[in-house]
């Protein structure tokens, strides 16, 4: 199995969230639901002292973040239905929609708010590496649309050599889920720690 | 409030957690005459008709759990994760339980049921309940969800359906006027509840300590759950309330058991039946909370 995966690179993304409309124009998505999103990370403080000077530790930074198709994904783990499956393959993730109960226990255990139940659908959908694009030698939406060229996708071997494995905070420590997502990050993002908060939390749910 | 639309979303979900447990519990309990062949054989069938009582409270949570499911249809490919996912496990065990005594229900509707049969069954059906009440609790035992992971959540449950489960079977016990409810046995299944509710609010305490340091970029379980400790204490007061009414309710019953009549009665089902109101309503309480404090590690709310 070749397994694929992303690549992103922190040091070229403006946090456009082009990916992100790209996505939801290719598949029709609805108010609500996204494939992909772009997290706005925030880390340090600004303050106003006595004489009404502002000074900020502010660091800015964005994620672009969809599935990524872990090595050991916890929403196959949990899945009542074994309707998230790995394609041997390809080792990308996807929902049987002739399997899924729509449940929502991919969701709640994901640690990338990657699945998430379409309502109007009545099953899970997620990120699943634009297979059609794929079979026909194409990259994926979100990558061929970003205007930085701050995405990739490969196999994950030929990705690994262009970034560490999931480095950036605020996602979690590597071994958690082993996502395939290599990223190099920019240079706030190397500098970060674990004060990192999402700025646009309301955006991304 | 981030959490409120995940316990809202999983309402069905609070109700079901609350329900069946404790259903299951009660179940469990209001069977015990039969299982240790103490109650008469009038008593037998009269308590064996009446357990369709704790059974419903156990089926409307199970009912509620499938309304939140998008695709039902697909239900039945459930059973193809069983011992892999903890839902999956869950959905076997609450099937078994809930087969095993609605069975046992219609079968003890027959002229002539074996008793020994009945005896076995019931104690079939003690075993399905625990394994179910087990498999509930283990069910949110995902390594990436970090305030739910923990092993405070399978013993809360496990302690709710002990508080709960009494006071359904009290209840149960009045509505069906069987001879089984003596004060004697009115005061033990009390004591059960009172002892269940400290130990739920110990465990909820120490829950409450090992969340205040849980937290991911998105929010921290102390911005999720702001009044954690007013609902220990709602949770608290509603039980205690609900097993003093029981208490106050039960200890003028007669040590043989003669159901009251009239008026008297009317007032025993009542007070009962609003004490296990009081016990679920506590249960309910602290079953939101868990699911406003749902968190993974990493950006999951």
């Amino acid at each position: 199995m070749a397994q694929l995966g992303f690549f992103f690179d922190g040091s070229r993304c403006t946090g456009c969230k082009t990916c992100v409309v790209a996505c939801k124009d290719g598949f029709d998505l609805g108010v609500g639901v996204a494939f992909r999103r772009v997290y706005e990370c925030v880390e340090g403080r600004t303050e106003k002292d006595g004489a009404g000077i502002c000074s900020t530790t502010c660091r800015v930074f964005y994620l672009s973040l969809g599935c990524n198709h872990c090595s050991r994904p916890v929403c196959i783990e949990v899945c009542p239905t074994q309707a998230m499956a790995k394609d041997e393959a390809t080792g990308l993730v996807a929902v049987n929609t002739r399997k899924c109960i729509g449940c929502g226990y991919c969701h709640l255990a994901c640690p990338y708010n990657a699945p998430q139940v379409d309502k109007s659908r009545g099953h899970s959908v997620k990120c699943e590496g634009c297979p059609d694009r794929l079979a026909a030698g194409e990259a994926p939406l979100c990558v061929l649309a970003c205007p930085a060229r701050a995405l990739g996708f490969g196999t994950a071997e030929a990705m690994a050599a262009r970034g560490e494995r999931a480095a950036t905070p605020p996602l979690p420590p590597a071994e958690e889920t082993c996502p395939n997502l290599y990223i190099k990050p920019s240079r706030d993002g190397r500098a970060a720690g674990d004060g990192v908060a999402i700025g646009n939390v309301a955006e991304t749910r | 409030m981030i959490g409120l639309d995940t316990a809202l979303g999983e309402i069905t979900l609070v109700l079901f957690t609350t329900l069946a447990p404790a259903g299951a519990m009660a179940l469990l309990l209001m069977g015990l005459p039969i299982l240790s062949g103490r109650a008469s054989w009038a008593e037998v069938r009269r308590i064996s008709t009446y357990l369709c009582l704790p059974l419903i409270v156990s089926m409307v949570g199970l009912v509620a759990s499938a309304t939140h499911l998008g695709s039902p249809a697909n239900a039945l490919y459930v059973f193809a994760a069983v011992g892999s996912s903890p839902l999956s496990n869950e959905v076997l065990c609450a099937v078994i339980f809930l087969m095993l005594g609605g069975l046992y229900w219609l079968y003890s509707f027959r002229r002539a049921p074996s008793p020994r049969l009945l005896r076995l069954w019931i104690g079939a059906i003690d075993l399905a309940a625990l394994a179910f009440i087990a498999a509930v609790g283990l069910a949110y035992s995902a390594r990436t969800i970090i305030s739910w992971n923990l092993w405070e959540v399978p013993v809360a449950i496990a302690a709710n359906a002990l508080m709960g489960g009494p006071l359904v079977a009290l209840a149960s016990y009045a509505v069906g006027r069987c001879t089984s409810l003596t004060a004697r046995r009115a005061k033990g299944l009390a004591a059960l509840a009172a002892g269940a509710l400290a130990a739920s609010v110990a465990v909820y305490g120490l829950q409450g300590v090992d969340l205040g340091s849980v937290g991911n970029a998105v929010a921290s379980v102390t911005d999720l759950v702001p009044a954690y400790g007013a609902a220990v204490a709602a949770f608290a007061l509603l039980g205690a309330g609900g097993i003093v009414i029981a208490w106050r309710a039960t200890r003028n019953l007669p040590a043989d058991g003669t159901p009251p009549e009239g008026a008297i009665r009317y007032q025993l089902v009542g007070r009962l039946c609003t004490a296990a109101a009081l016990g679920l309503a506590a249960i309910f309480v602290m079953r939101f909370c868990f699911y406003l404090a749902h968190l993974t590690v990493g950006l999951g709310v």
